[in-house]
């Protein structure tokens, strides 16, 4: 991140939205909208002055909510742009922040900005969110936590400085079990694998057991889908490590309200047995979803989503960094959830992919487009709504206008329009007619 | 895919070219039936 942040070609817009894109490949009018973040990027030095003077304090997101910040804080050590942020919702506006900064660089009464750029080609690259709800008692009972909460306690920067301690005393648990498939898996929630989880249980639990070995840890899954390269191996060794993989059924979890501890049911699958045991911290392996923006993105550039509810390609199999907008190239979770090295090849894909028209400067297409024809129209609007790629649209005249770059040359309209007004070039109706006819003599 | 394992078709099939199955309407489809075609196979 540091690295783009210094390479002079990048510009990084930080904490604002796409609100519209217009345009085509070579030529996209993309109009961004950079919130107020009170905290001015040019004159912030990130010297923490204001975190200093802040007398709030609130749950850190970064940390998952495990650890406290200060209302006003750099996001995490490495955040790029390396600028103070303020929590607004929490700030209760003493301005002790406005006073303690000695470049003026808080202001309190900056406004939303709207910018307008002009980029040729857009890589999409959106990310994802964890799923969080209520199953297994997340939310309720303190030792259940999500995978990407023990990932934050397991990490040195974290709450906990890399020392496992669970939430509620702070003591180290010595039973673990993992819950594999938490709102993944399931038609209730989402009917997606998340790809990542079996993995990220086996790495997690194989970490703790290195690091104290002589914990218990369970690892309850529906199935180990531990596939690609060196993960099957993986999750031998973690087998070998004495980590226990249960195929199990989650019966119900209950929190002994004095210890904390939970104690759970669970159907050993194949056994017969219900299994009864205590442990000292659950941790869930949730689901991923799209991330929160994912539904106005996809609007906003006119790109389709599939019914997990991720960005689309253009085809699942053969065109999967394309998205079915020329020029709009899609990068990592946003199309789906998946591990890194995929992340990773998708991202160098898409860069690649962007990068060869920027470089020819030239883009290459067929000819076989939409006409559309005044005279006959009866501006019914059909075809306006039938296209796929929003390429028609009514000008001020009410008269129909076929964008011949964003059109593809599907016809869709032409079968679409009731007074054959739209055709498609080099396919049109009178053409099909004389074919058909010819295929299919009448005897006289 | 029929063409790539040689798959064999009766000599009564006569095929029209589409640029993408969007576009085919049903005044084509009925086209065929009324010149007298016993059924119309939309491929994609």
């Amino acid at each position: 991140m540091l690295e783009a942040d210094r390479n002079e070609n990048i510009e990084i817009l930080s904490y604002s939205d796409v609100v519209n894109v217009e345009g085509y490949i070579g030529n996209f009018r993309v109009k961004v909208k950079r919130n107020a973040r009170f905290v001015s990027e040019e004159k912030c030095t990130g010297c923490g002055a204001c975190t200093e003077a802040c007398p709030i304090y609130v749950p850190n997101y970064f940390d998952e909510n495990l650890s406290a910040r200060k209302c006003i804080d750099i996001a995490f050590a490495q955040a790029v742009p390396a600028i103070s942020d303020i929590v607004r919702d929490s700030c209760v506006e003493c301005f002790a922040c406005v006073d303690a900064c000695d470049t003026e660089a808080i202001d309190f009464s900056q406004q939303d900005e709207i910018m307008e750029i002009e980029v040729g080609t857009i890589i999409v690259a959106t990310g994802w969110d964890l799923y969080q709800g209520d199953d297994y008692g997340y939310g309720t009972y303190e030792n259940v936590i999500t995978q990407i909460q023990l990932e934050r306690i397991l990490a040195p920067n974290g709450p906990t400085f890399g020392h496992l301690k669970r939430p509620s005393d702070r003591k180290r648990p010595k039973k673990i079990l993992f819950i594999n498939c938490v709102g993944s898996r399931d038609l209730n929630t989402n009917e997606y694998c998340s790809v990542v989880c079996c993995n990220l249980s086996v790495k997690n639990s194989k970490l703790i057991m290195s690091e104290y070995p002589d914990s218990e840890i369970v690892v309850s899954y529906i199935d180990m889908r531990c596939g690609g390269k060196m993960y099957e191996e993986y999750y031998r060794r973690a087998r070998n490590a004495g980590i226990v993989f249960v195929k199990g059924l989650i019966g119900k979890i209950e929190e002994d309200p004095l210890t904390k501890n939970l104690k759970v049911e669970f159907e050993a699958v194949g056994t017969d047995m219900m299994l009864e045991m205590e442990f000292h911290m659950v941790v869930l392996s949730s689901a991923s979803l799209p991330s929160q923006g994912t539904n106005e993105i996809a609007s906003v550039m006119n790109i389709e989503k599939t019914s997990d509810g991720f960005l689309k390609e253009r085809h699942a199999r053969l065109d999967p960094i394309n998205t079915k907008v020329t020029g709009i190239y899609l990068a990592g979770s946003c199309q789906g959830q998946k591990s890194i090295d995929l992340a990773v090849s998708q991202a160098k894909g898409a860069a690649s992919s962007a990068g060869i028209p920027m470089k020819h400067e030239e883009y290459t297409m067929e000819l076989i487009r939409a006409q559309p024809i005044d005279e006959r129209c009866a501006k019914c609007y059909k075809c306006v709504e039938a296209c796929p790629f929003s390429a028609i649209s009514i000008n001020d005249e009410m008269v129909i206008q076929v964008d011949i770059i964003s059109c593809k040359g599907c016809g869709i309209c032409e079968a679409t329009c009731p007074s054959k007004a739209i055709e498609l070039a080099h396919y049109k109706d009178n053409q099909y007619v004389a074919y058909i006819n010819e295929l299919l003599p009448i005897a006289e | 895919m029929a063409g790539t394992i040689r798959a064999q078709y009766p000599t009564s099939l006569r095929t029209v070219l589409v640029p993408c199955t969007g576009r085919v309407g049903v005044d084509m489809v009925m086209r065929a039936f009324g010149r007298g075609a016993d059924g119309v196979l939309i491929v994609g």
